[in-house]
């Protein structure tokens, strides 16, 4: 991290920028994480996080959460939330792959039972859920049925016999968020994205098997209501997001934005930052077509999930229901969504940008699903393909402290080219086999750029949120086969 | 090589720095730097021939808007081009461009990153010592 005199802990891993320390701040920054983590982080967060502060209409704090990286505009692990009458809302908050997301299965099936079957599963897994450049999906639909796939995401899914019954209530916000506007989404981002639904991409999207590690088995009692129960029990995870469709939306308004801010009076330190008042022509033509491509997410992770259950079936000549192939849950972590919150005495609806960072609603949160809602929220916060993931839960003090955020995964802290210098893809492959994770990948020169220690360490990540008592955890999950998009 | 990559700029993504003697030069140079984090163009072929005209507002945004017509061909009609030839006209505000390539072959193609967008984080075409060069950040 850069020198900052003015920085100040306020508590164990929380840390505070006061409004003093650059002309502009509204509100003061303030970092999740424990020395260590704050030391290494990169000095763009810092400029990020404080031009985030600058931002007309934003409430309480700005936040960068433990993963915090440089991002466009918004740093990647950064919170903020807006007054809906007088702030904005900005690409740059939500990230160009819109509803990037986690996505848990479960199983009843335990790891020796699944050992000697891991090859065989990533094998048929890779070609039916098909990722890298260009990839197209198996599901062919029309205009029509893409347009209610922007409206009704999962909830269409589930009349179109893509999805099981309890599905859609088992993914934030039911399955799809409410306002999408298919109108408000180019002809070019639908070209883009009407063929990509069930298809991985690539970057540091992935699916993995992993299985439950009974030495980092947190909380029995709160992983039993997400029906995780045995040591060495196998769940999937898959990460990623809307695809072409999403980054599509984010460039073109974009490009929106850039042009309409100077009408709007609002200048911003860095051009990726662009931002139009939230009740805006501007702005509410974006959110329209951002709930678009949100849905779109949700449903290319549901389209992927049942490929999933058809190659467990496949192999081990089952029902995927007899499998117990259940959706834990679904997450967004690039997303910016109306929500009603308390801060400074006063209830009222905020536009809550989470830009690499988890919703963790706490119990008794009426949008948690009612199997879950005694407990919290599941938070899913992927590390990376060798380090393994977790699951938590949401709290009550992250609705207090962090507008019920928490934070994403590990945050990466080394380019793609030193990466690559580092290791090359088959050598990587060869030793993580070795480790006992079975890995496929699109492309040799991604895997090597998805490589564990171009990461930072996810579970000082989660060790700092739990401490800061935002999200708790229930256990960690390590990886034994994964496909690298 | 008329472009080359810039590590240090964005961790998670990939930038690079094109330039050339001419405008239509650095427009190609470019459009081939996209190509190439994609794919090793040794490994295509250029059977298909894509012409695009596209306008913009200015010098800066014809070249945005390119570089993202390459990566919206990529995923609607799964091309990728290996030559490539830009003529922008004298107001700088349009172009023609012909590009050869093909469609994906997940057998024969050595298949790099999959390119996502453009963004606007230091985008931007410049003169310097007589050359023209452009700093372009994808996201990945």
């Amino acid at each position: 991290m850069p020198h900052i005199d003015s920085i100040k802990q306020v508590s164990d891993v929380v840390w505070e920028i006061p409004t003093s320390y650059k002309s502009g701040m509204l509100v003061p920054a303030r970092i999740y994480a424990t020395k260590k983590l704050l030391d290494g982080m990169d000095a763009g967060v810092f400029e990020q996080l404080t031009n985030l502060a600058c931002l007309p209409g934003i409430v309480k704090n700005a936040y960068a959460m433990a993963d915090a990286h440089w991002g466009y505009g918004f740093p990647i692990g950064g919170v903020a939330a807006f007054d809906i009458e007088s702030g904005v809302i900005s690409p740059g908050g939500v990230g160009f792959d819109i509803n990037c997301g986690m996505r848990l299965i479960r199983t009843n099936l335990r790891y020796p039972e699944v050992k000697s079957k891991v090859k065989e599963l990533v094998d048929l897994m890779f070609r039916l859920v098909p990722a890298g450049v260009g990839v197209k999906g198996t599901l062919r639909i029309s205009e029509s049925q893409f347009e209610e796939v922007m409206k009704y995401g999962v909830k269409w899914c589930a009349e179109n016999g893509l999805a099981w019954e309890d599905d859609p209530s088992h993914v934030e916000e039911g399955g799809f968020i409410k306002g999408a506007d298919p109108s408000k989404v180019s002809r070019q981002a639908c070209s883009r994205g009407i063929n990509q639904l069930g298809t991985l991409g690539s970057g540091n999207h992935y699916l993995e098997i992993q299985v439950v590690d009974p030495a980092r088995f947190f909380d029995r009692d709160l992983a039993k209501h997400f029906g995780i129960v045995e040591e060495d029990q196998v769940v999937v995870m898959v990460h990623c997001g809307s695809r072409g469709f999403g980054h599509q939306v984010g460039s073109d308004y974009l490009r929106v934005f850039d042009s309409a801010m100077k009408r709007y009076g609002i200048s911003v330190r860095d051009r990726e930052l662009a931002c139009a008042p939230f009740s805006s022509k501007e702005g509410k033509d974006y959110y329209g077509a951002m709930v678009c491509a949100a849905n779109m997410a949700f449903t290319n992770r549901q389209v992927i999930v049942q490929k999933v259950r058809e190659a467990f079936s496949q192999v081990f000549h089952r029902d995927a229901e007899a499998l117990d192939m259940h959706l834990i849950y679904d997450v967004c972590h690039n997303v910016a969504k109306v929500e009603r919150h308390s801060y400074d005495g006063v209830n009222a609806e905020l536009l809550v940008h989470r830009k690499g960072a988890t919703r963790s609603f706490g119990p008794g949160h009426h949008d948690i699903p009612a199997p879950y809602r005694a407990i919290g929220q599941p938070v899913i916060i992927g590390g990376s393909m060798e380090t393994g993931s977790y699951l938590l839960v949401g709290t009550s003090k992250a609705m207090e402290d962090t507008f019920g955020s928490t934070a994403h995964g590990s945050g990466r802290t080394m380019s793609r080219t030193a990466a690559k210098r580092e290791v090359r893809g088959a050598e990587l492959q060869r030793k993580m086999l070795e480790r006992g994770i079975y890995v496929k990948s699109a492309t040799m020169d991604g895997l090597a750029e998805e490589a564990g220690f171009a990461y930072k360490d996810v579970s000082e990540v989660v060790e700092t949120m739990d401490r800061a008592g935002i999200s708790k955890k229930v256990v960690a999950l390590r990886p034994v086969g994964n496909i690298k998009g | 090589m008329p472009f080359r990559f810039l590590p240090d700029i964005a961790l998670a993504d990939i930038a690079f720095e094109a330039e050339s003697d001419s405008v239509n030069g650095l427009f190609e140079s470019s459009a081939l730097a996209v190509s190439d984090i994609m794919v090793d163009p040794e490994t295509l072929r250029s059977g298909t021939t894509r012409k695009v005209r596209i306008s913009s507002e200015d010098l800066d945004r014809l070249l945005y808007d390119f570089l993202t017509e390459i990566i919206v061909v990529k995923d609607v009609d799964s091309l990728l081009f290996r030559e490539i030839e830009v003529e922008v006209a004298a107001d700088q505000k349009s172009l023609e461009a012909t590009m050869k390539g093909e469609s994906i072959d997940r057998d024969r193609h050595l298949l790099r990153n999959d390119v996502k967008a453009v963004t606007m984080h230091m985008f931007g075409v410049r003169r310097e010592g007589g050359r023209w060069k452009a700093t372009v950040v994808l996201d990945i």
